[in-house]
């Protein structure tokens, strides 16, 4: 830094900036290494300084679960988020009606967050268990007919996690929505209205379109929330029945610290993180070609 | 117009009970004795009230040799939650400041790497932090937990606020720049008396995360240091035994007072028309 | 936060900066001391081990237990967090295979002096002396056992269809389950968690065949695993499976006792724990009858499950007379007593009275199976309790049997093939 020909205050904002942005990315880069590292040794219990090549990804890459996990991680993201998405701004436009006790609704949809994790999966999993759960209320209330039984159905258990999982992560997406409606200038709003637009179209014309920035917050934070699904799933199916529902963060979790192997878990974080690259580096592509383009017509 | 109202009202009310229906199970559970939820199920209403589960929780519940509750740990977690929430969100404005309004050379590189820290998954850390720790001699202390929540959540904090900030005037800042405003004025001036609706959503979401976090929690603090959830997973996770159901009800009750209060009183910073407001 | 975050640097760009851990409280020299990791803090499991710290106390030690609450993979995270930061708990819990694996990346304490002033060797059953003692040394002592092959029989189901003794076969098993699906009961009791779905397949197979399962579980003898008794007990699972109850997922078992305790459900396969469960919800002994889980060959045999402690070396003296007195502690008599009367167990040495009243006689009866099946050489280690195998070993066999148990399109014949393909893959 060139600090020692700069006054005093100048020099203090760049400190307050790099400071914390270089630790910030000492511990992105220099965590991934060292996961990657890690890949390419014979790991087990501890970490160790030797060189597998790429043993560990072939061996995991061989593995049921491995390959149940990611595409299992395909489906439940795109639920996931689709899901979370819509809720979470339909609540967030809902709250921004003035109700009256506002303050309530939104703790109400935000309280899943607050409530621990492993508690409520377990709770879920009796709602959704047609023995005990909501099945049995409504069957027992006379509509003798009526199924819920996703979660002992090997090909839809995956969609009772879809469930739990915007239960749970819906209200933070509606606060990140509501910041952003409540930032939208009021006089634009009005604006809108006088030209006669109706509240749709206020919404879809003049809000949506300048609070973008938020939708890439919310879509950055469900997706690693859903990358990360970790502690509800394994309350909730314990990767059952059977393993149809396992995801990779269950796989690495299990490589790297029930079997004791994290040359092998870390083989799979390292493609956890590859599945990642592959939906980032378009979307970036995307954006810069969407930039270049704006530039030129302008 | 007064029907749109109704709907509204009826949309949000259903939508806020099918979001309580598990807390329902969650409450009526902390209510009933160990004996009635294992003869008559998980699902149930209480027959007659059983306010001892609370008490148990919050006082009397052993974890191993320490009988005294609840309360220790939701001290720890306390001390561990409130500086980590604050100093990430007060890096994660600045920053987000720093990213969005002054623009430096290569700020969307930092910005992009800093946004990648949010994906990294807990157990590909664990054990980086392990080594970390150890070599700042922070391991088995409060300040390493901080540390580690700090350092993680800047990424959050920083994709917020930045996000947040993308959204405010140019024409703000160049004014205040004619002023003669420089760097940490315009932040305190202008900046900060904007933010509020995002920083209590950057409050609620580290305060929640490091409160609610067990794997570190547990891995980096021992024995009575560490926080609520290893008390709550101690009362929830048995392999062979079956937990008792209610007092674990009661216990996670309590655990997540102190969140909901940050949810109930962050509500009145969730107002409109601030910009508006500055602009005039 | 300026001088944390320079040494962060440091420590992240990988420069090995060796700092001393902050310096431990100054305690009374010379007074034996334990420092002990453990996941027991809830329960039974809590209120045992808090007694063993007492009595440890009363010798006159200084006890020390830093529970883990949770799974057993998070009481191994701190371990391993333990001992790369250089400070190994004096005593930790550990069990299995596992205990040779985790002994070569830490050096143990050596307690063949202790071992052979207790005379224990004589009282232990083989299987176990040689998972604690993995190279030559006795480096970890088993603190309680659990019988894994046991059967609980619903009191009023047994009455509803005219049962009055326990199937001593698998066909008597198979008897009494069809009489039961007749008269609408759900012959199997069951939860849904992966060990509960493990364990039944290992129970059918150590009662068609001990010897077979030694070979084919212990020993991974691939002949044997693709022979006709492990097929045998993958027909006898699926028999089990499409008895169960469907509407199970992941939920513990306990989940489903009511319903067994109402005679809805009929037999539960698990181990001694289960009185506890009992116990609390208030039923009597008179609501279950109980005994060793069928055996084809008609001799007791026992599939074995044990916790145990493992020592890790520490250059204080303090550690070390705390190590010498906590395992003379835990070989006693009266302390086994003690630990097994608290949770419900067995106590390790096979040479115990439990006619005290602290023990039930379903303890009673399955210790003294313990000493008969040893007698028999029928005694062998759970897989679902990773007690045969090393962990990833165990975790590749128990995924492909819960495939086969939750997935009833699996033949027997598929079932043992995937199986056999799991162990290849991970051999």
């Amino acid at each position: 830094m060139k600090a020692a020909r700069r006054s005093p205050g100048e020099v203090l904002p760049l400190l307050a900036i790099w400071v914390p942005v270089l630790v910030s990315i000492l511990y992105v880069v220099g965590f991934t290494l060292y996961t990657v590292w890690i890949a390419f040794t014979p790991s087990t219990l501890l970490p160790e300084y030797g060189w597998v090549g790429l043993k560990n990804y072939v061996a995991i890459l061989h593995t049921r679960n491995w390959n149940i996990a990611a595409a299992n991680i395909v489906v439940y993201s795109v639920c996931f988020l689709a899901l979370t998405t819509f809720l979470g701004l339909l609540l967030a436009v809902l709250l921004d009606q003035k109700l009256r006790g506002e303050n309530v609704f939104r703790t109400i949809f935000l309280y899943p967050l607050a409530v621990s994790f492993v508690v409520t999966g377990v709770v879920w999993g009796w709602l959704l268990n047609p023995g005990i759960g909501i099945q049995k209320v409504v069957v027992g209330l006379g509509w003798t007919d009526f199924r819920f039984d996703w979660l002992v159905d090997r090909d839809r258990a995956l969609y009772c996690i879809v469930l739990a999982g915007a239960w749970q992560a819906s209200g933070f997406a509606m606060a990140l929505f509501l910041a952003g409606l409540r930032s939208v200038d009021a006089d634009l709003m009005k604006a809108a209205q006088i030209d006669g637009a109706g509240p749709l179209r206020t919404y879809r014309r003049v809000v949506l379109p300048t609070i973008w920035p938020i939708f890439i917050a919310v879509f950055v934070i469900l997706l690693q929330f859903a990358i990360k699904t970790f502690d509800l799933a394994v309350a909730l199916t314990g990767g059952g029945p059977g393993i149809s529902t396992v995801l990779p963060s269950m796989v690495v979790y299990d490589f790297m610290f029930q079997r004791g192997l994290l040359g092998r878990g870390s083989a799979a974080a390292v493609l956890q993180l590859l599945m990642l690259v592959a939906v980032l580096v378009p979307y970036g592509v995307f954006r810069r070609w969407q930039t270049l383009k704006a530039a030129r017509n302008a | 117009m007064r029907s749109t109202r109704i709907a509204v009202y009826g949309l949000v009310t259903l939508l806020a009970c099918i979001y309580l229906m598990p807390l329902l199970v969650v409450v009526l559970n902390s209510l009933r004795s160990t004996p009635d939820i294992f003869r008559n199920g998980m699902i149930g209403l209480p027959h007659g009230l059983e306010f001892s589960n609370f008490t148990e929780a919050w006082s009397g519940l052993c974890i191993a040799e320490h009988c005294t509750g609840i309360r220790g740990y939701m001290f720890n977690s306390m001390m561990m939650t409130l500086p980590a929430t604050v100093i990430s969100t007060f890096f994660g404005a600045l920053l987000g400041y720093a990213i969005s309004l002054w623009r430096f050379r290569g700020d969307m590189w930092v910005f992009g790497i800093i946004t990648l820290g949010v994906f990294l998954p807990e157990q590909m850390k664990l054990v980086p932090w392990v080594l970390v720790l150890r070599d700042l001699g922070l391991y088995n202390t409060v300040a390493g937990l901080v540390l580690i929540h700090v350092i993680q959540g800047l990424s959050f904090t920083t994709l917020f606020c930045r996000n947040y900030y993308v959204g405010i005037p140019q024409e703000l800042m160049k004014a205040a720049k004619i002023d003669g405003a420089g760097f940490f004025r315009i932040f305190w001036r202008i900046v900060l008396p904007l933010s509020p609706p995002i920083l209590i959503v950057t409050v609620i979401w580290q305060f929640t995360g490091i409160w609610n976090e067990y794997l570190y929690g547990v891995t980096f603090a021992s024995g009575d240091h560490q926080p609520v959830t290893a008390a709550l997973i101690a009362l929830a996770v048995t392999v062979s035994e079956a937990p008792k159901y209610g007092v674990q009800s009661a216990a996670v009750l309590i655990a997540a007072a102190p969140t909901l209060f940050v949810y109930l009183a962050g509500g009145k910073y969730f107002m409109r028309g601030l910009t508006a407001g500055a602009v005039k | 936060m300026n001088p944390i975050s320079r040494r962060s640097l440091l420590a992240a760009s990988g420069a090995a900066v060796i700092s001393q851990s902050a310096p431990r409280l100054a305690r009374a020299a010379g007074k034996p001391r334990v420092t002990v990791i453990t996941q027991w803090s809830a329960g039974s499991d809590g209120a045992a081990i808090t007694a063993l710290g007492e009595l440890f106390t009363k010798a006159g030690g200084d006890w020390q237990h830093n529970p883990v609450p949770g799974f057993t993979t998070d009481m191994m995270n701190k371990l391993r967090a333990q001992i790369l930061s250089g400070d190994p708990p004096a005593v930790s819990q550990l069990k299995g295979p596992e205990i040779a694996a985790w002994s070569k990346i830490a050096p143990t304490v050596n307690l063949d002096a202790d071992v052979a002033a207790a005379g224990y060797e004589k009282v232990v059953a083989p299987e176990l002396i040689k998972l604690h003692k993995p190279f030559g040394h006795w480096i970890s002592l088993p603190l309680q056992v659990y019988r894994i092959n046991s059967i609980w029989i619903s009191k009023k189901a047994a009455d509803k269809v005219g049962v009055t003794a326990l199937p001593k076969t698998w066909a008597e098993y198979n008897a009494i389950g069809e009489k039961m699906a007749k008269a609408g009961i759900q012959p199997v009791a069951n939860g849904g968690t992966k060990w509960d779905n493990g364990m039944i397949w290992e129970i059918a197979l150590s009662g068609i065949s001990p010897a077979a399962y030694r070979k084919a579980v212990m020993e991974l003898d691939a002949a044997t695993l693709k022979g006709p008794e492990v097929l045998a007990a993958f027909e006898q699972t699926r028999k089990m499976s499409l008895w169960m109850d469907p509407n199970t997922a992941s939920q513990h078992y306990s989940t489903f006792i009511p319903k067994f305790m109402k005679g809805d459900a009929g037999m539960l396969l698990m181990g001694g724990w289960v009185q506890g469960v009992y116990k609390k919800a208030g039923y009597q002994y008179s609501d279950y009858m109980t005994g060793p889980a069928p055996q084809d060959n008609g001799k007791p045999a026992f599939d074995l499950n044990a916790d145990a402690f493992i020592f890790w070396q520490r250059k204080e003296p303090e550690f070390t007379a705390g190590q010498h007195l906590l395992a003379k502690l835990v070989m006693e008599k009266d302390t086994q007593k003690m630990y097994s009367g608290i949770t419900g167990s067995l106590p390790v040495r096979t040479d115990m009275d439990l006619s005290d009243p602290t023990f039930s006689d379903a303890q009673r009866e399955a210790s003294a199976s313990l000493a008969a099946a040893v007698k028999a050489d029928q005694s062998v280690l759970s897989l679902a309790h990773n007690m045969a195998q090393p962990n990833q070993i165990t975790a590749a066999m128990i995924d492909s049997l819960v495939e086969f148990v939750t997935d009833h399109s699996i033949s027997p014949k598929k079932g043992q093939e995937r199986l056999a393909e799991a162990v290849d893959n991970v051999r």
